[in-house]
C-alpha cells in the first residue's frame, strides 16, 4: 500500500502546481454554487418550504451538493483514454502497480484537493450569508453519510475508469465522455434535489446508478429517509458496486487483448 | 466579398475536422442538447411547485434561460478561434495571421468555426420562438408589439457585441502575457449566472451582474424588453455599455499587437 500512498502523495504536489487548472475548476463550483443558492434563495423568499424542503434543508442540499460534486466527480480518469491511446499505458503495465488502483490514487488526491477547497468555500458562504446548516445531530446518521459517501466514490471512479477504457476501441472517446458526464451529474442530483422532479421521472432515474452519487448521501445527511429506505438505498448502492465492478473488469480484461502499442 | 471568402474557407476546413472525428462529435453535439433539454426540464418541474419565480411565469423564465443559450452559443460559434490564442501564439500561427493581407482580429476569431453550435442553435432558436409567441399570446396579444421584438433582437445583438469586446480584451490579454487563456473560461462560467433572470440576485450582485461583467445586460435585458419590463433609461445604458466597451477592447488589442514581439517560430 505504501507505493500507492506515494502516487497520491505525488499527485497531491502536482495538483497544487497546477494552480491556474484548479483555481477555475474551483471557480467553476463556486458559479453553480452561488448561482444555484440565489435561485433557491429567491424560491423560497415568502414561503416556508418548498417540495418538501424548508429553506435551512435546500440550502444545506445546495452547500453539500457543492462538497459531494467535489469529492465524487473530481477525477483524472479522462486521462486514461489518452494514455491508451498515446501508448503511455504500456509504461504502467511494466511497473510492478495495479493500473486501476494507480489511477485511484491519481483520483483521490484530485477528490481531497478539491474537498478541502469545497469545505473551506462552503464555510466562507456560510459566513457570508448566514446559511442556517441542517446538519445531523447523531453520530450513527454521520457514519452512515460518510459510508454512503465512500460509496458514491467508488461508484464513480469505477463507471469513469470504465468510460476511460474505450479508449482501447476508439480515439474519440472525449465526446461521449462529455455526454456521460452531463447525464450523470444531471440525474445524481448534483445540480438540484431529484424529488423536485415529476414522480415518473423520479421512478425513471431511480433505474440508474448516478441518484445514489449525490442525492442518497445527501438524503441521509438531512434525514428525509426513514431507516427502511436507508437499508434499501444500500442495498441497490452495492448491487451497482458489484455490477459497474464487474463489467469495468470484463471491459478492461477485453481492452488488453485488443491493445497495442506498436510505436510507443 | 474577401472575409466572407476566407470565412467559408475556414468553416469548411473546421468542419471537415469534426467530421473525421464523428463519434467526438456527436457525442459533443448530443451533450450539448440534452444539458439544455435537462435544465428546460428542470425549469418545467419546479414550475409544478410554485405559480412564479421573483414574479416570472415558466414561459417567461424559460426565455431568459433561452436567451442565454442563444448569446452563448453564437457567441461560440462566432468568436471560437479565441479560445486558442495561446496555442497560436506558441506555436507561430499568430505570425504567420500577421503577414497575412487580412485582418488579424478576424483571422484569430474566426480559426475554428464550431459546426456543433450550428446545429444546436436551430433547435434553441425554434424553442424561442415558441415560448416567445406563447407569451404574446399569453398576454392576450396574438402578435406581441413588432417594436418588443424588434428590442429583443436589437438587445441580443447588443448583448453579442459586449460579448465580441470581452473576447477581444481576453485575445489581447494573450497576445500581451502568452498566457490568460484561461481567463476565457471565466468568463464562459460567469454567463451561466445569466441562467436566471437577474431578479433572482440581490441588490450589490444584481449590481455587478449590470455594471462589472455584465451578465445581466447581455442575457436579461433582451428578455426582460420582450417582457415590457424593461425602462427606456435601461435601453441607453445598454447601448453605451457594448459601444464602450468594444471601443475600449478595440483600442486594447491594437495596443497589444502593438507590444508583440513574436514569442515562436
Amino acid at each position: 500500500m505504501k507505493k500507492y500512498w506515494f502516487i497520491f502523495s505525488i499527485y497531491w504536489q502536482e495538483g497544487l502546481s497546477r494552480r491556474a487548472s484548479f483555481l477555475m475548476e474551483r471557480f467553476r463550483a463556486l458559479v453553480v454554487l452561488i448561482s444555484f443558492y440565489y435561485f433557491w434563495s429567491a424560491l423560497l423568499k415568502h414561503r416556508t418550504s418548498f417540495a418538501g424542503y424548508d429553506r435551512s434543508q435546500m440550502l444545506t442540499y445546495v452547500l453539500g451538493m457543492n462538497v459531494l460534486r467535489s469529492l465524487v466527480f473530481a477525477t483524472r480518469t479522462e486521462e486514461i483514454a489518452g494514455e491508451i491511446n498515446h501508448g503511455r499505458l504500456s509504461g504502467y503495465l511494466l511497473k510492478p502497480v495495479n493500473f486501476m488502483l494507480y489511477t485511484f490514487s491519481r483520483d483521490l488526491s484530485e477528490k481531497s484537493i478539491n474537498l478541502v477547497s469545497s469545505i473551506i468555500e462552503v464555510i466562507g458562504l456560510i459566513l457570508i450569508f448566514h446559511v442556517d446548516l441542517k446538519c445531523p445531530h447523531d453520530l450513527q446518521t454521520w457514519m452512515l453519510f460518510l459510508t454512503a459517501c465512500a460509496g458514491a466514490t467508488w461508484l464513480y471512479f469505477i463507471l469513469s475508469f470504465m468510460t476511460g477504457c474505450w479508449g482501447f476501441w476508439t480515439s474519440e472517446a472525449w465526446g461521449p465522455r462529455f455526454l456521460l458526464e452531463l447525464f450523470l451529474e444531471f440525474t445524481a442530483g448534483a445540480f438540484f434535489p431529484l424529488d423536485v422532479l415529476p414522480r415518473m421521472a423520479q421512478q425513471i432515474i431511480s433505474s440508474f446508478p448516478s441518484p445514489y452519487m449525490i442525492f442518497f448521501p445527501l438524503q441521509i445527511f438531512l434525514g428525509k429517509i426513514n431507516s427502511h429506505q436507508i437499508l434499501d438505498g444500500f442495498l441497490i448502492q452495492l448491487f451497482w458496486l458489484l455490477a459497474i465492478s464487474g463489467m469495468a473488469r470484463v471491459v478492461w480484461v477485453q481492452g488488453m487483448k485488443n491493445y497495442s502499442s506498436a510505436g510507443s | 466579398m474577401k472575409y466572407l471568402r476566407i470565412w467559408k474557407r475556414l468553416a469548411v476546413m473546421s468542419f471537415m475536422v469534426q467530421v473525421e472525428s464523428f463519434i467526438s462529435s456527436f457525442g459533443y453535439l448530443l451533450g450539448k442538447l440534452v444539458r439544455i433539454g435537462f435544465f428546460l426540464f428542470f425549469l418545467f418541474s419546479i414550475f409544478k411547485h410554485t405559480d412564479a419565480l421573483v414574479g416570472y411565469t415558466l414561459p417567461e423564465v424559460a426565455l431568459f434561460f433561452l436567451t442565454f443559450n442563444i448569446v452563448d452559443i453564437v457567441a461560440q460559434l462566432f468568436f471560437r478561434g479565441i479560445y486558442g490564442i495561446r496555442s497560436m501564439i506558441r506555436e507561430g500561427d499568430f505570425d504567420y495571421f500577421l503577414i497575412q493581407p487580412a485582418n488579424v482580429l478576424f483571422r484569430v476569431a474566426f480559426q475554428t468555426v464550431d459546426f456543433l453550435d450550428v446545429i444546436t442553435i436551430l433547435p434553441v432558436l425554434a424553442v424561442t420562438l415558441y415560448v416567445m409567441r406563447h407569451i404574446a399570446g399569453a398576454a392576450g396579444q396574438p402578435a406581441a408589439p413588432t417594436l418588443r421584438w424588434f428590442l429583443y433582437g436589437l438587445l441580443a445583438l447588443n448583448g453579442l457585441v459586449i460579448a465580441f469586446a470581452i473576447h477581444i480584451v481576453v485575445a489581447a490579454l494573450a497576445v500581451l502575457t502568452q498566457e490568460m487563456e484561461n481567463t476565457i473560461w471565466i468568463y464562459r462560467d460567469l454567463m451561466t449566472l445569466g441562467r436566471f433572470p437577474s431578479d433572482i440576485y440581490d441588490s450589490p450582485m444584481r449590481a455587478i451582474l449590470t455594471f462589472v461583467v455584465p451578465v445581466a445586460v447581455m442575457v436579461s435585458f433582451p428578455a426582460k424588453a420582450f417582457l415590457g419590463k424593461l425602462a427606456a433609461g435601461w435601453l441607453l445604458q445598454a447601448f453605451f455599455m457594448s459601444m464602450t466597451s468594444l471601443a475600449f477592447s478595440l483600442w486594447f488589442w491594437r495596443f497589444a499587437t502593438r507590444r508583440y514581439t513574436s514569442v515562436s517560430s
